[in-house]
């Protein structure tokens, strides 16, 4: 059995890797123009091999190690996939799978301008990273991997490099990025001297070797270093302006899987090779969620652009992951491991969902771009009448990440929220206030991402179109549609079905905080007998009371999701069911809808323009813009976004005839405003003096920060 | 603020008691011409000086008009004028274009939404109008309420000529408005154009442009007359006649 | 008023200052009595010489006049002045092929409309004004027909044009993402039609560009070639709120033309009927002003009052709204002078409700908290831009007609001019208020010593001529310019009303404000779109 599923992972791996080499040779062969075709066909096949690899692991829950080869100095190369990994590994291959099929088409507005070949070859070789980093087992091999990861994915995000903007916004990316890696390395550095080894089984080992100076280093640099790559404050600023200079195809990457490596990183060294022991630096993990995440939905909110949009709401996303994964962290080391591992649950679980939803969307948004040319929200409109499929599954992504049920986005963050509810099993006064504010913080998130995306669907596809360029467009192709469709129902499957991915997150997360909480989450009250020891009898007869066991033979699974404490009197702390409301909200809107149809049987229905007062003709500059919809935000939170200049500029002639007013509004985010802002009049004045170093070639940067890494590397293993 | 309750209180009832009584104050009506017979001078000279010839004679029988007459007056200020004058207000009528099929329902008997378009008129109307939401007559008691939108409107009040440049959006108003809906014509240039219509930039009234159902007459009607025309457009009461009786004996 | 009387003196010198300072350009005729100079120039000077009455003599513009005679067109534009100023008509003639004239409304934004209006009207184009087109007339109306050139036929329906697509209406804000809120013409529950584009960039409007003559009726065009008589029926019933004082004014002209004379007691009961007119105006407005901020009991407090004004009047002269009241020479009917003694009964009783209920609104601060600094005027703003009647007052601006030129007996009367400084919607509430009170006070003074006699003339005849006749109707300086021809009939009616001079400039008080205090803003003004229509 142990064998099988070994065999099935390792030849999984196998077959994924030479795919991505006859994607490489076949892209080098292949004319331009059917190279979309053959990356989408050949990348397709390579992502189900991985998504079979990363099922199998999370269902059986063997790991799976493999040494590659010796290196001299350095040690072996080792690849590893246990759950944790593979979880991750499952999502790349979930995202991955659409966006390959989407790229067939969207790729063809890039025909006569730019080299589809090399777009390939970088494609496949970001794909191939990205899973090498998640199977690394030892340091160096992931260091690797994820060098060349970030090198590939800041070559596509430049892929339109044309543009000034492009190259300047992939700098600025590729920079932070490096600054990432270094810290990560330092981090790295300070557990291989503890352990003497590179491999991430004796790091884990010898974690307990580590003085208190060198936990703290290892977890802030580990934390804000792989916090560059996760998108977290203060590192985030690279990435709206990333995503709008990227495809569309790349965007739904970037945001959908390699923001998901900052987490890992995270989650690998501080849960996994050195779990974090005092309620500290969980904390502080918890606050710069918190604030990554109200910081990232304020930026969305008033954002026009919607690929802008979009990354700052990734922003968001990846601080409500970090903030369940801070609580965890808290909850873990002031020995509350089921909490702890709900927590964790509530974290992973919206990694998962953000993934699906954010891929969505920016290829909802990349569509949009490439049927209209443009992505600026005041000047959209109307799309629905024009691409209904578009808007629809759209619709399903906003729904989703605007946390509404019976979408995936409202299960992870109800779980979050509630979790944060739990910080009265803390004692210490101090962390429940920190509880209190994230919590509050993240609820005021929540909200404002549901204004977010009200306005992102309602200023896009409803109403009149702004430009003129609107009522020329038509649908994408179907083979853009059809992965939308695909991600779409993912949306709604992992939203309707939680008790079935719980457990399985549950597995992952088990031998992280060391106790199973799948009886706690998502008990099996239908099966449950009244003289189980594991569940108290107060508990059990509650829901036999309720009548809860009437279906036991015809309802198919577990339903509810749902925190008790299973041997006190009223045990029930939280509970909630999509699954029981997507039925009923089935036999709602359905019954509504016969109903409408049976009492207007005999009714003429006369459809009319809207009202709009008896004008002439209503038109589009009369419809409220996105900018005005979210102005009510700006106006609210000025003192965060601090425009520069607030003051009208009025033009008149002939002394009483205005003929103009101009506000003109310059915003500096506020992260760059209040920490980058003063590093850098800082840096440039020593800069002056160094500048003669710099070469000015990225290439070069590169070149450094690789040889760099290895020098670090030998010298390291030489001292040991 | 308890001021404001107290004095609220201490006001009193002030609304009229139509259509349960009739209301008596004097003052509440303008009254309109009603018919009369005089010598042959007489006669003439009624004819000549009405202003918008809403004075018919046949033989030295007169008849009044009331799509036409705009109260001025000038048929009963003369000297030793024949013509009576009558104070009441019950003025609203049915139109040749109200048919049967054209009724709202008993649905609506005590529910009725109201859209009120201007299409042109000098103020007076929709100061009546105004009047109907306000304490001495507050039509709310008696079901009728003003609608900001014609898509949850019953009945289409309109008032003025309907000057070209209301022409559309009075005929986007009645078109938005769901079935069955009704047309009211209020006051004496919604019913023939007033002494404004026609012209070059007005109509001879609504019926022109979109059907009528009921009529009100007056310059302007006062409001005991247009309540008396919701309450005719439900049928709660009867019409009255837009043509003035001829005078017997 | 003291800075005005050492001005009058200076009027006295007007031919021989002007006379100096355009030498051989300008012709003054001055008729002392009668309060009106009149002042030919030549069109090169027009300009400067307007601007000399604006800017240097304190002159306020009141209207102008154009004239499509037989072999030429005149120009007359009207100033009036402060106490004891008088009228000075400044007017050059052009030929009737000339098709463009100066505008003058860059030195004097007043004209603004004026010119406007007339662009649309005559087809006149005023060089210089940046903003022509698309204003009485709209964009459906043919390029190239002027409703009020004398060759045009008002008889008949004009065929409207195909309306151009990419037609779009004026745009001032141009930050990005602003938009229109469009209000109207068919909007609230009992408004009259007029269309708002209000700009804005979410919450708050920058800026409200009003759309009007939706109720343009081309009065002034029906009116000619009628006989006088059907005119004073135009112009009682053209804006029905304001009746009598556009009535009034009209008969003056004529009145002044023919030489009529008036007797005493029509005289003192015109003054009785304009004050009760705008007494219940001002109550309405009052009542307006309350139900913007939706405060329902004090808006039930005024209208009852309102009705009750209402009924009076119908009691008094058999019209609620005093119609069919004003003829040539005087008044229809007598009014008793017990009837007259009721009606100061009468308002005694409801001046004492009246001052209860604005003792009570003085002192509901979230009543005032809505009104004030809300769509505040200033009174260089008020100056500028023409602003008459009771909103100009609460900025400042206390011309009132009946003081500067007055007429029908008001010089006699003991009255005030209540003004406020402010310039908001509670200046304005403060003024109205103040306003009624010297209403029924003035209706005190002419029941208490009221002429005996006769109330019209039985016999007069119609002479040819031009006249102006003016008039403080309840919303502001009204002012009536009619030429009779030989046959008695009107062959041209000029008609400027005090709504149309300031809704040019109820734009001022609705620049940045909350978009909930726009109904707040439109009832302060309290204006008439049938008024400023026409
Ligand atoms: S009151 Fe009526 S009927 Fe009499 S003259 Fe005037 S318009 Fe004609």
């Amino acid at each position: 059995m142990v064998e099988a599923s070994n065999a099935v992972v390792i030849n999984g791996i196998i077959v994924f890797l030479s795919l991505c080499g006859i994607g490489i040779i076949l892209a080098a062969l292949l004319s331009n123009r059917m190279n979309p075709f053959g990356l989408s066909l050949v990348a397709s096949i390579a992502s189900v091999s991985v998504l079979l690899v990363g099922g199998e692991v999370l269902l059986s829950g063997h790991s799976v190690q493999t040494e590659l080869w010796t290196l001299p100095f350095l040690g072996t190369l080792t690849f590893k996939i246990d759950r944790l990994s593979a979880l991750f590994v499952f999502i790349t291959g979930l995202v991955f799978l659409p966006v390959s099929i989407f790229s067939a088409g969207y790729l063809k507005r890039y025909l006569n301008r730019y080299n589809l070949k090399t777009f390939s070859i970088f494609y496949y070789l970001l794909f191939a990273s990205i899973v090498l980093v998640l199977i690394s087992g030892d340091i160096l091999s992931f260091l690797i991997a994820w060098e060349v990861m970030s090198i590939f994915s800041y070559l596509l995000v430049n892929y339109e490099h044309e543009h000034e903007e492009t190259t300047r916004s992939g700098f600025l990316m590729l920079a932070m990025s490096e600054a990432g890696t270094i810290m990560v390395i330092l981090a790295f550095l300070i557990m291989a001297k503890a352990s003497g080894s590179l491999d991430f089984a004796a790091l884990r080992a010898s974690a307990g070797g580590l003085g208190e100076v060198a936990r703290w280093a290892v977890f802030l640099l580990s934390f804000f270093g792989f916090g560059v790559k996760a998108g977290l404050v203060p590192s985030s600023t690279w990435l709206p302006r990333a995503h709008p200079v990227a495809p569309g195809n790349v965007s739904a990457l970037l945001s959908g899987v390699v923001l998901n490596l900052g987490i890992y990183g995270i989650t690998r060294v501080n849960a996994d090779l050195l779990p974090v022991s005092q309620v500290g630096p969980g904390l502080i993990v918890l606050i710069i969620g918190s604030i990554s995440a109200l910081v990232g939905i304020l930026y969305a909110a008033t954002e026009n652009d919607m690929k802008k949009m979009l990354a700052h709401s990734s922003i968001e996303n990846m601080g409500i992951i970090t903030a369940g994964l801070g609580a965890g962290f808290v909850f873990a080391a002031s020995g509350l491991p089921v909490l702890a591992g709900i927590a964790f649950i509530a974290a992973l679980y919206h990694l998962i969902n953000h993934s699906l939803y954010k891929s969505l969307l920016f290829l909802g948004a990349g569509s949009v771009d490439y049927a209209v040319g443009t992505r600026d929200m005041d000047r959209l409109g109307g799309l629905i009448k024009i691409m209904p499929w578009t808007a629809l599954f759209f619709l399903a992504g906003s729904l989703s990440i605007a946390a509404l049920p019976p979408f995936n986005g409202f299960v992870s963050e109800w779980l979050t929220l509630q979790t944060m509810l739990q910080s009265s099993a803390i004692h210490s006064a101090g962390e429940k206030i920190v509880f209190a504010l994230s919590g509050a913080a993240l609820a005021l998130t929540a909200a404002l991402a549901v204004t977010t995306f009200v306005k992102a669907f309602a200023m896009s596809f409803l109403g009149m179109g702004r430009s003129k360029r609107v009522k020329k467009v038509g649908e994408v192709r179907r083979s853009m549609i059809i992965p939308m469709g695909i991600l779409a129902l993912s949306c709604l499957l992992f939203g309707i079905l939680p008790t079935y991915v719980v457990p399985v997150l549950d597995k992952t997360v088990a031998p992280l905080v060391h106790e199973k909480v799948a009886d706690e989450l998502v008990p099996p009250f239908f099966t449950v007998d009244k003289g189980d020891p594991k569940f108290g009898g107060a508990f059990v007869s509650e829901f036999h009371d309720l009548g809860a066991q009437v279906g036991r033979s015809y309802l198919p699974g577990r339903g509810l999701v749902i925190l008790h404490r299973g041997l006190e009197k009223n045990p029930v702390v939280f509970a909630m069911s999509t699954s029981y409301t997507f039925i009923v909200l089935l036999f709602l809107l359905g019954g509504t809808f016969i109903l409408v149809k049976v009492l207007t049987r005999a009714r003429k229905v006369r459809r009319a323009a809207a009202w709009d007062g008896g004008i002439r003709r209503l038109l589009p500059e009369m419809t409220y813009t996105a900018t005005g919809f979210s102005n009510p935000v700006r106006v609210i939170f000025n003192a965060v976004f601090h425009p520069s200049t607030i003051e009208d500029t009025k033009e008149t002639v002939a002394g009483h005839f205005r003929t103009a007013i101009k506000n003109g509004r310059k915003e500096v985010h506020i992260i760059d405003r209040l920490i980058f802002k003063p590093i850098t009049s800082f840096i440039q004045s020593v800069a002056v003096t160094l500048a003669k170093m710099h070469a000015g070639s990225i290439n070069v940067y590169a070149a450094y920060v690789l040889i760099g890494l290895v020098l670090v590397l030998v010298v390291q293993r030489l001292l040991l | 603020m308890s001021k404001w309750v107290i004095k609220g209180l201490r006001t009193g009832i002030k609304t009229t008691q139509y259509p349960r009584k009739m209301e008596t104050a004097s003052g509440v009506s303008p009254g309109l011409p009603t018919a009369a017979k005089g010598t042959e001078k007489e006669v003439q000279e009624l004819v000549f000086n009405c202003p918008t010839g809403a004075i018919e004679r046949s033989g030295n029988q007169l008849t009044v008009d009331y799509n036409y007459c705009i109260h001025c007056f000038r048929c009963k200020r003369g000297s030793q004028s024949p013509m009576g004058w009558d104070y009441g207000y019950e003025w609203a009528a049915n139109t040749k274009d109200s048919g049967a099929n054209r009724g709202l329902g008993s649905a609506f008997n005590r529910s009725i939404n109201i859209r009120f378009v201007d299409g042109g008129a000098c103020g007076a109307c929709i100061s009546e109008i105004e009047q109907l939401n306000k304490p001495y007559y507050n039509m709310h008691r008696l079901g009728f309420f003003a609608t900001p939108t014609p898509r949850e409107a019953d009945v289409l009040l309109v008032a003025g000529p309907v000057t070209d440049h209301m022409r559309l959006p009075l005929k986007k108003a009645y078109d938005a408005m769901p079935t069955p809906k009704l047309v009211m014509a209020v006051g004496a240039c919604a019913l023939s154009g007033g002494i404004f219509g026609p012209s070059f930039m007005s109509d001879a009234g609504v019926s022109e442009l979109i059907p009528v159902d009921v009529a009100v007459p007056g310059c302007p009607p006062p409001p005991l007359a247009i309540i008396h025309g919701l309450l005719l457009a439900v049928k709660r009461k009867s019409s009255a006649l837009l043509t003035s009786s001829e005078v017997r004996g | 008023m003291v800075q005005s009387l050492n001005k009058a003196t200076e009027w006295l010198n007007l031919s021989e200052i002007s006379a100096n300072r355009w030498p051989g350009k300008i012709k003054v005729r001055c008729k002392q009595d009668r309060f009106i100079c009149h002042m030919e120039c030549d069109k090169s000077i027009v300009a400067d010489v307007c601007n000399w009455l604006f800017s240097e003599l304190d002159y306020s513009f009141a209207s102008l006049v154009v004239e499509d005679l037989a072999s030429e067109q005149l120009l007359t534009y009207i100033f009036y002045g402060g106490f004891g100023n008088g009228l000075i008509c400044v007017s050059y003639r052009i030929s009737n092929s000339t098709t463009t004239v100066p505008s003058i409304s860059n030195l004097i934004h007043a004209v603004d409309w004026h010119e406007r209006e007339i662009e649309d009207l005559f087809g006149l184009v005023f060089e210089g004004h940046p903003r022509l087109g698309d204003f009485v007339l709209h964009e459906e109306w043919p390029e190239g027909i002027n409703p009020m050139r004398a060759d045009f036929d008002p008889s008949n329906p004009y065929i409207h044009r195909e309306v151009d697509p990419d037609w779009r209406p004026l745009r001032i804000v141009q930050s990005p993402g602003a938009f229109m809120m469009p209000i109207g013409p068919v909007y609230s529950d009992f408004a009259e039609s007029a269309h708002f584009l209000l700009e804005t960039v979410g919450e708050d409007v920058i800026r409200i560009i009003p759309r009007f003559f939706y109720k343009y009726r081309g009065i002034e065009k029906i009116a000619e070639g009628n006989a006088v008589e059907h005119v004073i029926l135009l112009a009682e019933r053209f804006s029905g709120t304001s009746a009598f004082a556009h009535s009034l004014a009209l008969c003056k002209a004529v009145e002044n033309i023919s030489g009529i004379e008036v007797p005493p007691r029509a005289k003192a009961l015109r003054i009785v009927l304009a004050e009760l007119e705008r007494l219940r105006h001002h109550i309405g407005a009052i009542a307006g002003i309350c139900s913007s901020t939706a405060f329902a009991v004090a808006t039930s407090q005024a209208s009852i009052l309102e009705e009750e004004l209402l009924r009076l009047s119908g009691v008094l002269t058999g019209h609620r709204y005093l119609f069919g009241l004003n003829i040539l020479s005087g008044l229809s009917i007598d009014l008793a002078d017990d009837a007259i003694g009721m009606l100061a009964k009468n308002l005694r009783g409801l001046m004492v409700e009246l001052n209860k209920l604005k003792k009570l609104l003085y002192f509901s601060s979230s009543f005032l908290d809505r009104l004030e600094e809300v769509g505040a005027v200033s009174l260089e703003d008020a100056v500028s831009h023409g602003l008459v009647g009771p909103v100009a007052r609460a900025s400042g601006l206390l011309r009132d007609i009946r003081k500067v030129l007055p007429y029908s007996g008001y010089e006699k009367l003991d009255f005030t001019v209540p003004g406020e400084e402010e310039g908001d919607g509670y200046a304005r509430l403060r003024v109205l208020f103040a306003e009624a009170e010297q209403s029924v006070n003035i209706i005190n003074q002419v029941a208490s010593s009221l002429p005996p006699g006769s109330v019209n003339a039985k016999s007069f005849r119609i002479a040819p001529g031009e006249a102006l006749g003016w008039v403080e109707a309840p919303r502001g300086a009204s002012f009536h310019w009619i030429r009779v021809g030989e046959d008695g009939r009107v062959l041209r009616y000029r008609l400027t009303t005090p709504s149309f001079s300031n809704w040019h400039g109820f734009h001022l008080a609705a620049e940045n404000f909350a978009f909930q205090d726009f109904p707040i803003i439109m009832a302060t003004f309290g204006l008439s779109n049938a008024e400023s229509d026409r």
